[in-house]
């Protein structure tokens, strides 16, 4: 074979290399995008994830349908849920909103429901408050299942219309506000990152510091960096069994917020160090010459000279981290917990989008939400990458000339 | 003893771990006199400046026997050694400003020390910007980087920062070797300036340099000061052979 026939070959196996990993990134992205998109909308992102029961107070009044009935069918924003209307809608006045039965879809069970489908502007639905007082919001998709202790199962859409038209005054509506949502999941998300951020940046900065600036090279500094490099490779299922058996059990933190992100923040710390050390490394022994010969104590000289100018690199350590908390499972599996609600205190469970993901594709076997949670992943992903890039580049001292 | 006497070493030894760097030094380096170190490269000159201002301290195989006496004190003794770089300045040979605004790298050494009055920074900052000769090139552009400046206007910057602690000793180790003619012209005008109010004592490898500046200079060789005196004497009439042999380019 020639030596131009080589050359020709060689570069066809690195363009097809190049090309099956391209192809593979992409497909695996396009693959979750096509599977979730359709459940990715405003709602997605801001309900609950589990349905909830209230009581909402309403005054009655009456409100004319602004809207001609042919539009008002059409404009059923009917969740994915329900595939369209068993019957109705049927606009009720006294509320100033339109109901329909839908076959409603939850988890294993189907069972028939009455749900709003539009609500009029001036309609008495949009002050409804909750018994202390407080204004609760109603939207479409919301459930109706009695009013003024009339209960609703079993009735046509007809009947219901009635009873609800027949009441007046002080209306008070049995609602189940619909989940679905990932709202706290993205909440408790943005919980952990913060928590296991302000445990672990801290203490890595400051054990980078001792490791660059004070320590003498030796034995000990050897082995507190294979400590840490070891640390960062050891799979983080291992540290959840730590954080479960030492935060959740022994600490008594439960399954919980402070013992999930205490948790990540351990795994977090090698991570940290490794970044922040290369950066303070260079940073010029010059700068630090400079300032201690101005008389600057060395504890000055840190923390005005060479941490500013490590800044950059701490700030990727920070993405890198924030990377990390996003993307934990199995830890958070185990300390932080799989129930989908806003950790009300630190020692409160939460789920994370990961875990979530994780919970729904596995004992739900909803692979569609699944992806519609890796979209976000995704999405948040990418968003911090690029706040952080253009932080780090605002911070970074050597730009400013 | 001689109330003109700086800085006075007996004795002084220095070793790198078992390397031994400086060999019984023994110096009196005068008050308000520019003192010049000349000799080949690795001969020790840096060494020695490091130890005025005990910037040796930060390399860990140092090893120091002998005195250096700094007005009447040891350094090496109970000496606090924050309080003696404010009394000794140095400039080192590459300029090495902060990657702060120009007017923060001179407050920077004043503020470390404490003063936070805004306008005794201000009138700080013109002043020793004015006696480094460096106030009209920047007083336009003192919030910006010093990044920024030339390489001569960084150095002069890195000398405005060291006269800002109003220092008693200015230590240069070779402080125009990374600067073209013109901006080691204004370096060496503003170092016969500087004399009047400050002790100076200056590494370089430029002997017109050494004679043009300096009342007295100092031959090293190997770690040992060969010869020490007034710079005419040496640059003319020179009493070691190798000092002679170096100033005259037969060294080697
Ligand atoms: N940190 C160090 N560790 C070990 N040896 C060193 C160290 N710094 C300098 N030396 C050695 O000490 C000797 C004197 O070095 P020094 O830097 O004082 O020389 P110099 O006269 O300033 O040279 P030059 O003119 O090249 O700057 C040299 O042999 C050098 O190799
Ligand atoms: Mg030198």
């Amino acid at each position: 074979m020639g030596r131009k026939a080589k050359d020709v070959l060689v570069k066809g196996i690195i363009y097809l290399a190049t090309g099956i990993t391209l192809s593979v990134l992409l497909f695996i992205v396009g693959f979750i995008f096509v599977k979730g998109i359709g459940l990715v909308n405003w709602d997605f992102l801001t309900r609950d994830y589990n349905e909830k029961v209230v009581y909402a107070f309403v005054e009655s009044n009456d409100v004319p349908l602004n809207i001609d009935e042919e539009t008002l069918n059409g404009k059923n924003p009917y969740d994915k849920r329900y595939e369209t209307a068993i019957e109705g809608p049927i606009y009720v006045e006294n509320i100033g909103a339109a109901i329909a039965k839908v076959a409603y879809k939850n988890h294993s069970t189907e069972r028939e429901q009455f749900v709003i489908t539009y609500i009029e502007k001036d309609s008495p639905l949009k002050s409804a408050i909750d018994s202390t007082g407080k204004s609760i919001t109603i939207g479409c998709d919301y459930i109706l299942q009695s009013i003024n202790g009339n209960d609703f199962a079993g009735l046509t859409l007809e009947e219901v219309a009635t009873t609800i038209a027949d009441e007046s005054g002080e209306l008070k509506i049995k609602i189940v506000q619909p989940g679905g949502g990932i709202k706290s999941n993205i909440i408790t998300t943005l919980y952990m990152v913060l928590l296991s951020l302000i445990v672990a940046l801290p203490l890595g900065i400051f054990g980078a510091i001792y490791l660059t600036e004070y320590a003498k090279p030796g034995r000990l500094v050897n082995a507190i960096r294979f400590a840490a490099e070891c640390l960062a490779g050891i799979p983080s299922i291992i540290f959840g069994l730590f954080g479960m058996a030492f935060f959740v059990v022994a600490l008594n933190f439960q399954i919980s917020l402070i013992s999930g992100s205490l948790t990540v923040a351990i795994i977090l710390l090698p991570v940290i160090i490794r970044s922040t050390e290369e950066a303070l490394k260079t940073v010029p022994m010059a700068f630090r010459e400079g300032s201690l010969a101005l008389g600057a104590t060395k504890l000055q000289t840190i923390f005005k000279v060479v941490l500013p100018c490590a800044v950059p690199g701490i700030a990727t350590a920070v993405l890198l981290s924030i990377g990390r908390v996003v993307g934990e499972s199995a830890a958070l599996l185990l300390t932080a917990g799989t129930v989908a609600q806003i950790p009300g205190t630190l020692f409160s469970p939460g789920s994370t989008l990961t875990v979530q993901a994780y919970y729904v594709a596995k004992e739900e076997g909803n692979i569609e939400l699944a992806c519609a949670i890796g979209i976000v992943i995704i999405v948040i992903v990418i968003v911090l990458n690029i706040l952080s890039r253009i932080t780090s580049d605002k911070l970074d001292v050597f730009n400013k000339k | 003893m001689d109330a003109n006497i700086k800085f006075n070493t007996k004795n002084l030894d220095l070793f790198y771990g078992d390397f031994q760097a400086l060999k019984s030094i023994n110096m009196e380096i005068r008050e308000k006199e520019v003192t010049a170190f000349i000799g080949p490269s690795g001969c020790g000159k840096s060494t020695f400046l490091r130890c005025l201002n005990r910037m040796n301290d930060l390399i860990d195989s140092v090893k120091i026997n002998g005195e250096i006496i700094f007005d009447g004190q040891d350094i090496n003794g109970t000496i606090d050694v924050i309080n003696l770089r404010t009394r000794v300045g140095m400039v080192f040979q590459k300029p090495n400003p902060f990657p702060m605004s120009i007017y923060e790298n001179i407050a920077y050494g004043p503020k470390c020390q404490g003063m936070k009055d805004k306008n005794q920074l201000d009138t700080l900052v013109k002043e020793s910007l004015v006696k480094a000769a460096l106030w009209d090139e920047v007083k336009d552009r003192l919030n910006k980087s010093a990044l920024g400046l030339s390489g001569g206007q960084q150095q002069r910057l890195c000398i405005a920062r060291t006269i800002a602690m109003n220092p008693e000793v200015i230590l240069m180790d070779e402080p125009t070797s990374a600067l073209d003619p013109i901006a080691t012209a204004k370096i060496e005008d503003l170092m016969s300036s500087l004399k009047k109010d400050y002790t100076i004592i200056i590494v370089t490898h430029s002997m017109q340099q050494a004679g043009r500046i300096s009342d007295r200079t100092a031959f090293f060789l190997m770690g040992e000061v060969i010869e020490f005196n007034e710079t005419p004497i040496i640059f003319t009439n020179p009493l070691d052979k190798r000092t002679e042999d170096y100033i005259t380019g037969r060294f080697g």
